[in-house]
């Protein structure tokens, strides 16, 4: 970090820091919300700080890393299926957390690119080793900063993850809700998970279940 | 404690992919042999039926969480159940065997069905083929987890092809009553859970609570929809090659309203609706006549595990619908076949 690039990049880091820990006043809460973003690499950078900092306070939040994991794999899952929201342009104010919101909404994708940060690769290597393991013929890639002790993930598979994100929300899906179609859906169910592993019971709360959708 | 932190992460240090690299090794157990795991399946659906239990029931599919209060009873080699939705519009079901009613007290309706019973899944399991191990992976999670309460095992059942989806069993440690179900996809994601929030297991069986309801119908305008079994093949269509693992089930002509809502007045379109089963999971096909001015166009639909799909085939409209990735529901769709 002793180059002008990486410089600049350091404070903004600072920034981030200091925005996580509230010690930043107005103009510069603004600049760092800039900053997150506009710069993939802070945003990776921010999402680390909140990492770590959740770790090391709770001893559970590192114990159960594969569920997080597992959750953002979902969330991701999830936020792919969304439909596209034709959103208002982006305010140029940073003081809302909306802001904040849809901008997380723009770049999901960015967050999973293989050429993300040190950070970047923690989130994608844990959904990436729940999914599908990295070829071992591969050459790894190391972070010159990282300290030696560092794991080292290997660049297939941050670079796994992508296309199957990608396969998932490129998918053609209708997602407007037809109503026509809950007919359907509660006559299957009265059939469905009847007998097998969930019971009589579920299949009825199941149907219920799409009663309560359909409204 | 931050400004540390701060340190640790510009300097790029990783500390988190080697806990993730550990949590996801220490997953690694070898799968369970069939024949255990037709003693667990069978256990898991053994109590459904011949427990007691009272509880509270939560299903959190997509976006939507529905739950209800549920008591059933096993009494004499009969089942009694009662189910009250605690979300939305009221609705009691009480059920005495194959005998379902289902009141809607706002409404003053009550729907009056005997249904079929599907004894797919003891079959499946014991015509010694192994069927459901043939498509399916069990592998023990947790041997002492908890679920409401209750001491519970953890399992798992991993699909062996794409076909299907994944399941995470909690089963209660002594009676074996499923108490949480989660729906998991290729990659992990959870797409439907199904658990009790509280649940009593093996209390006195109160039969008289649901047969006592089920004759109060006073006031109620009464709705007897009939279910008529048929043949696939007589409706005119067949299917040419059925999906792996799965196999017709049933097969029937119904109007299209269920226990879940009022059935519409004027709904009276009949459609066939032909049943698969793998063993844990179903595909429906409806079938009914094309009609440009209900049938749009093709389309999916995805809620929680639930996919849907629907397309015209030849002047008929198809729906396939089932707790199955989108693949399965094409190729279902595909095989299916006019003959007259």
């Amino acid at each position: 970090m002793t180059d002008g690039i990486d410089g600049a990049a350091a404070a903004t880091r600072e920034k981030l820091s200091a925005l996580i820990d509230g010690e930043l006043d107005r103009p510069a809460v603004a600049l760092a919300c800039e900053a997150w973003r506009e710069d993939p690499e802070a945003r990776a950078s921010w999402h680390a700080y909140h990492l770590i900092g959740d770790v090391l306070r709770s001893d559970d939040l590192a114990a159960s890393a594969v569920a997080d994991a597992r959750f953002l794999a979902a969330l991701r899952s999830r936020l792919a299926g969304e439909p596209v929201v034709l959103a208002p342009d982006a305010m140029t104010a940073a003081e809302s957390p909306v802001v904040l919101a849809s901008a997380a909404g723009r770049a999901r994708r960015k967050w999973i690119a293989p050429t993300a940060v040190a950070a970047g690769f923690m989130m994608v290597a844990s959904v990436s080793l729940m999914s599908r393991s990295p070829s071992p013929s591969t050459p790894s890639v190391s972070l010159a900063t990282a300290p030696a002790r560092a794991v080292v993930i290997p660049a297939s598979a941050a670079a796994a993850m992508t296309p199957m994100v990608d396969a998932r929300a490129s998918a053609p899906r209708v997602l407007i809700r037809d109503p026509r179609i809950d007919r359907y859906l509660s006559a299957h169910k009265e059939f469905a998970n009847s007998t097998a592993i969930g019971g009589f019971s579920s299949a009825f709360v199941r149907e219920a279940s799409t009663d309560a959708a359909a409204r | 404690m931050l400004r540390s932190l701060r340190a640790l992460a510009t300097m790029g240090a990783l500390c988190a992919p080697a806990m993730f690299v550990q949590a996801a090794g220490s997953a690694e157990v070898s799968p369970i042999e069939p024949a255990q795991m037709r003693v667990w399946l069978m256990k898991i659906h053994d109590a459904a039926r011949r427990q007691n239990f009272q509880g509270t029931f939560v299903v959190s599919s997509g976006n939507t969480v529905s739950s209800a209060r549920i008591a059933h009873y096993a009494d004499g080699g009969s089942q009694f159940e009662r189910i009250e939705s605690l979300d939305g519009q009221a609705r009691s079901v009480f059920r005495h065997n194959e005998l379902v009613q289902t009141f809607w007290p706002q409404l003053r309706v009550a729907l009056v069905e005997q249904r079929y019973p599907l004894t797919t899944f003891p079959a499946l399991l014991q015509a010694g083929g192994d069927q459901i191990a043939e498509f399916y992976e069990m592998r023990l999670l947790r041997a002492a987890d908890r679920v409401a309460g209750h001491a519970a095992v953890a399992l798992s059942l991993q699909p062996r092809d794409a076909l299907r989806f994944g399941y995470r069993l909690w089963s209660e440690k002594e009676s074996g009553l499923l108490l949480r179900v989660d729906t998991v996809d290729d990659r992990g994601a959870v797409l439907e859970t199904s658990a009790f929030s509280d649940v009593e297991i093996g209390g006195k069986p109160q039969p008289d609570v649901v047969t006592q309801a089920m004759k109060k119908l006073d006031g109620y305008q009464v709705l007897r929809p009939k279910l008529s079994t048929t043949r696939l093949e007589a409706e005119g269509w067949s299917v040419r090659t059925v999906t792996p693992g799965f196999r017709q089930v049933h097969c029937v002509r119904r109007p299209l309203d269920s226990a879940a809502r009022p059935p519409a007045p004027g709904s009276d379109a009949e459609v066939v609706q032909t049943i698969y089963s793998d063993g844990l999971t179903y595909v429906s096909i409806f079938i009914e006549k094309f009609d440009p001015e209900r049938h749009a166009s093709s389309a999916s639909q995805v809620i929680g595990a639930t996919h849907t799909l629907t397309r015209r085939t030849a002047d008929a409209w198809i729906t396939v619908v089932g707790d199955v990735p989108d693949v399965t529901l094409r190729a279902f769709a595909e095989a299916l076949e006019r003959t007259k």
